[in-house]
């Protein structure tokens, strides 16, 4: 089954994987200012002190992107397993292309776009490295073919 | 220069990543509200162009603008370079924010008003798709891709 993909797919489709489940982890924590030592709370009163943590699903425009980039990535994989016969050559492509978009918008989204006074969470450092990852199995897919053809 | 250089599909995605870029300083989403005090009602309403909203859509489309200019630019430079991704590149980045664009018309952040800015951007980017398959047929000669 995996024997008919390609190294390059098969990069691409692990990467697929590990973006989907970093889009459940948390992106972006915020943290609320904590009491000061020695004060007690009334009982029946409770503190908003704490953090919450939300993962990409919650954010813009950006979830979405990110799910066409992981079905496109994985879709090799996914029509090997279904015994497709369908010729890869524009999805390789794409996955490059796609993967090194969502590298620069979750970058993006990490620098310039980042709410203001919130954390960045381990989720969206995996998610780049998983962007990374699709970019790069692309770009070797894409290799790989041209390599088939000579 | 000579226009004549650029195919009809080129033409097509560079005159809608033109329009696109224009029309992504026009109000795309809006906020209105209103406070009645003492039986008197105040209110106002305060409208973003894609810059100013908080989503990452202003620089994926920034991308997509980029990527479509970029071979008109060198076909009317006359660089003769062979970018031979340019027009897959273009129609997927375009549909993919068309997508995108589309998404953010039945679902704006915040619950925040749909502006013409919005409307037009959609028409822009789905124009811009369609040049970059205009190009990829006319390129291919009507290979598979």
């Amino acid at each position: 089954m995996t024997g008919r993909l390609s190294q390059g797919q098969l990069i691409a489709a692990f990467g697929a994987v590990v973006l989907l489940v970093a889009m459940f982890l948390p992106w972006i924590g915020v943290s609320g200012p904590s009491l000061p030592s020695g004060v007690t709370l009334p009982p029946g009163v409770s503190s908003a002190a704490g953090s919450s943590s939300e993962n990409i699903w919650k954010g813009s425009t950006l979830d979405i992107y990110l799910l066409i980039t992981v079905v496109v990535a994985a879709l090799p994989a996914l029509l090997a397993l279904t015994d497709s016969a369908e010729e890869f050559s524009f999805v390789s492509a794409a996955t490059f292309l796609l993967g090194v978009v969502a590298v620069i918008l979750i970058a993006a989204f990490l620098t310039v776009d980042f709410p203001d006074g919130a954390e960045r969470k381990v989720g969206a450092f995996i998610g780049v490295a998983a962007a990374a990852v699709i970019a790069f199995g692309g770009y070797r897919a894409m290799q790989e073919e041209v390599a088939g053809e000579i | 220069m000579d226009a004549n250089r650029l195919s009809q599909g080129q033409l097509v995605s560079a005159i809608a990543a033109l329009a696109l870029f224009i029309i992504s300083f026009l109000p795309w989403f809006g906020v209105s509200g209103a406070v009645t005090v003492g039986g008197t009602t105040i209110g106002g309403s305060t409208n973003f162009s894609l810059w100013e909203a908080e989503n990452p859509l202003d620089i994926y489309l920034l991308i997509v603008i980029l990527v479509a200019l970029a071979p008109a630019v060198l076909a009317l430079i006359g660089d003769g370079a062979d970018a031979p991704m340019a027009a897959m590149a273009t129609a997927l980045l375009a549909g993919v924010g068309t997508l995108l664009i589309l998404y953010q018309v039945f679902d704006t952040p915040g619950g925040a008003d749909r502006k013409i800015g919005l409307f037009l951007g959609l028409i822009a980017c789905a124009g811009i798709a369609v040049g970059g398959y205009l190009t990829m047929q006319e390129t291919s000669g009507g290979e598979r891709y």
